[in-house]
């Protein structure tokens, strides 16, 4: 079944815990009984059934590592399944972003349409925006408590896409919503029968999961290569498929060769692998082929290059100073770098625009850097393909994580 | 006005784990009962009315009989206030009743051999405490809203529902939810001092009482790790603050 990646982030108090309950309990993604005794409980201590504790028994299980996923929950509807990406808090939710811990498709932003745009609000926003997030849908939430007065909405609503707008951010839908009522979750209400638009399980619906790995460009990164009678170039492909007979490219040399058999341990006539699957392959020609190097096919080539810009997430507690060098890893690229320019660093907590043209990177700290490396690698533009386009910063440990928001061509 | 919330078993790492603000209020802590062998709640309420350390003369009675214990209320803290408002508190005014029923349906339970029996148990179980609850809280509410010094209410529902149920996440977070809005309710209707007599730790996916208890004030307090004793005089000297 086709999954799509979902993150919900907003503003602490909006309503997150009660729309996943809502979206658990109207998709009937819950397990039987559960439902039922969080209600017996609600009924017993004299109160009306509370969608967040759906929320904290779905935080129950995983602690417990019942689900399969410790760190993910799902739902289902009839077009796909929705896994939802834990963002306990935006720092959190930022690191594990950029790191590749988890990787969101698309998110809803909720605002409580009584309280307006907060603080948090703006800045998990502006997180979506830094990640370049572009399937977004904006919840106005506890319209139940202005009595679904559509004047107040457009109040919030108009006040929002104005900061929106600011951050490049152009939400797909926006929907009044009350995740308690139950309005426009799953049902179209009658509470809200001025607002024409879509519910919110319709609108994730229209949304395009990333293409499968598979079905994008051959990156097949080297891990190692063994010399025996022949020599097999091994590694993990990233993503694309590759077939003997296909004409190949060994970056960043730029040599090119053919696939002559594809080498899998016990397994005989081996004609193809695809993205996921760890093989070796033979080339017809002699070339060099090195651990690090990317080999894809002749088109649609990634960018060999030693400039990059990046956002780096910076966490360790001592900081980065210039002029200090750093061990730069990329697939299975290993480089010494220099983060050349600091171009503006911000408080990952508050979002607050710290320093511009800095010297340096604190713990936890987010920075708009150029980074050069000492050799040329390959890379991607982060949106395009992730695996490429995600790096990580060392020294003995890892420091800081990266996303390559733009490459400078050699 | 002075508002007692005394709750039985109230453990400061869920306080903490559940992030219930309002009854973290302003100033709080553990309390230190280690003067004590076992942490029981009969000896540690006790203690905490009367100011003095009554572990001995508690279990000199036994452990059916001491149950039955009641100080006069010239031994007490509330003597030192007017019109004071105490509900349901062990060794003062409990309803033995009730507290007698949940006991007999914990031995029931741990005796019964069949799973749905012990389901349906555990829910009788259940219902008794948060029925219980409902009317504690509604009596509580209610004296809050009337002219006295002092009003204490005793809830029991974390100790009761935690015996059988504390590794159920879900429930025990409902739980101090719900004792979190109560707290909510009433932190701006006077002087509120929220204690325990002991905490809870898991047994399994039981509870059994943990070695040390949960205070917290409204207002500043130079409190640190005070003892349940302490909480006789800390009252009295409010009071006459306040007068």
């Amino acid at each position: 079944m086709e999954n799509l990646k979902l993150v919900i982030v907003g503003h602490v108090d909006h309503g997150k815990s009660t729309l996943i309950g809502r979206l658990f309990y109207d998709t009937d993604s819950l397990p039987e009984g559960r439902i039922e005794e969080i209600r017996e409980i609600c009924e017993a201590l004299g109160k009306e059934l509370e969608f967040a504790y759906v929320m904290d028994h779905l935080e129950e299980e995983r602690d417990q590592g019942i689900t399969i996923d410790t760190a993910q929950t799902f739902f289902r509807t009839k077009k796909r399944q929705y896994t939802i990406i834990d963002a306990p808090g935006h720092v959190e939710f930022l690191k594990n972003m950029i790191t590749g811990a988890s990787q969101a498709e698309a998110a809803i932003l909720i605002v409580d349409v009584n309280e307006g745009v907060q603080e948090q609000t703006r800045r998990h926003a502006y997180i979506l925006s830094l990640l370049g997030l572009d399937q977004v849908i904006v919840v106005m939430n506890k319209m139940d408590l202005i009595n679904y007065k559509e004047e107040m909405y457009d109040e919030v609503k108009k006040e929002l896409l104005k900061f929106l707008e600011s951050i490049n951010i152009n939400p797909t839908y926006v929907i009044p919503i009350s995740a308690k009522g139950g309005d426009f979750i799953a049902k179209k209400t009658r509470n809200l029968s001025w607002y024409d638009g879509p519910t919110v399980l319709e609108a994730l619906d229209t949304f395009k999961t990333k293409n499968s790995p598979r079905d994008k460009p051959l990156r097949f990164p080297v891990q190692d290569v063994y010399k025996y009678d022949k020599r097999i170039s091994v590694g993990r492909i990233e993503s694309g498929i590759i077939r003997v007979g296909d004409k190949i490219k060994i970056l960043p040399s730029g040599e090119e060769t053919i696939v002559k058999s594809i080498a899998e341990y016990m397994k005989e006539n081996v004609m193809q692998a695809e993205a996921g699957k760890s093989t070796g392959i033979v080339t017809q020609d002699k070339v060099f082929v090195d651990r690090g190097d990317v080999i894809t096919h002749l088109e649609d080539l990634p960018v060999i290059t030693d400039t990059i810009n990046a956002h780096i997430f910076w966490m360790d507690k001592q900081p980065f100073k210039k002029p200090e060098r750093l061990l730069f890893k990329c697939a299975t690229q290993e480089v010494m770098c220099s983060i050349e320019k600091i171009e503006r660093v911000i408080d990952s907590s508050t979002l607050r625009l710290l320093r511009r043209d800095a010297d340096e990177i604190r713990n936890r700290e987010v920075a708009d850097t150029v980074i050069k490396t000492e050799k040329p690698v390959v890379v991607e533009d982060f949106n395009k393909i992730q695996e490429l386009g995600r790096f990580v910063l060392q020294r003995k440990d890892t420091c800081a994580g990266g996303i390559i928001t733009n490459i400078q061509k050699e | 006005m002075i508002i007692i919330m005394a709750v039985d078993a109230l453990e400061y790492e869920k306080v903490e784990e559940f992030n219930c603000r309002n009854l973290k209020q302003k100033c709080y802590g553990k309390t230190d009962i280690s003067e004590f062998s076992q942490p029981r709640t009969m000896v540690l309420w006790s203690s905490f009315m009367t100011g003095k350390n009554k572990e001995e003369e508690v279990l000199r009675k036994g452990d059916k009989e001491m149950w039955n214990i009641t100080w006069g209320l010239e031994e007490t803290l509330f003597s030192e206030f007017k019109s004071p408002v105490v509900l349901d508190l062990p060794g003062f005014n409990y309803d033995k009743k009730v507290h007698d029923k949940s006991r007999e349906l914990l031995k029931k339970f741990f005796d019964a051999k069949d799973d749905e029996e012990k389901r349906k148990i555990r829910r009788e179980y259940n219902n008794d405490a948060f029925e219980h609850h409902k009317k504690v809280k509604q009596d509580f509410l209610r004296a809050i809203k009337e002219k006295h010094d002092l009003v204490l209410g005793y809830f029991s529902i974390a100790d009761v529902i935690g015996h059988l149920n504390f590794g159920n996440t879900t429930m025990m977070r409902m739980i101090y939810k719900e004792l979190d809005e109560i707290a909510a309710e009433i932190n701006s209707k006077g002087k509120l001092i929220i204690l325990s007599d002991h905490g809870m730790k898991p047994i399994g996916v039981f509870g059994d009482h943990s070695s040390y208890g949960f205070w917290s004030t409204n207002f500043e307090t130079k409190l640190r790790n005070p003892r349940i004793t302490d909480f006789y005089d800390f009252i009295i000297e409010l009071k006459r603050k306040q007068e």
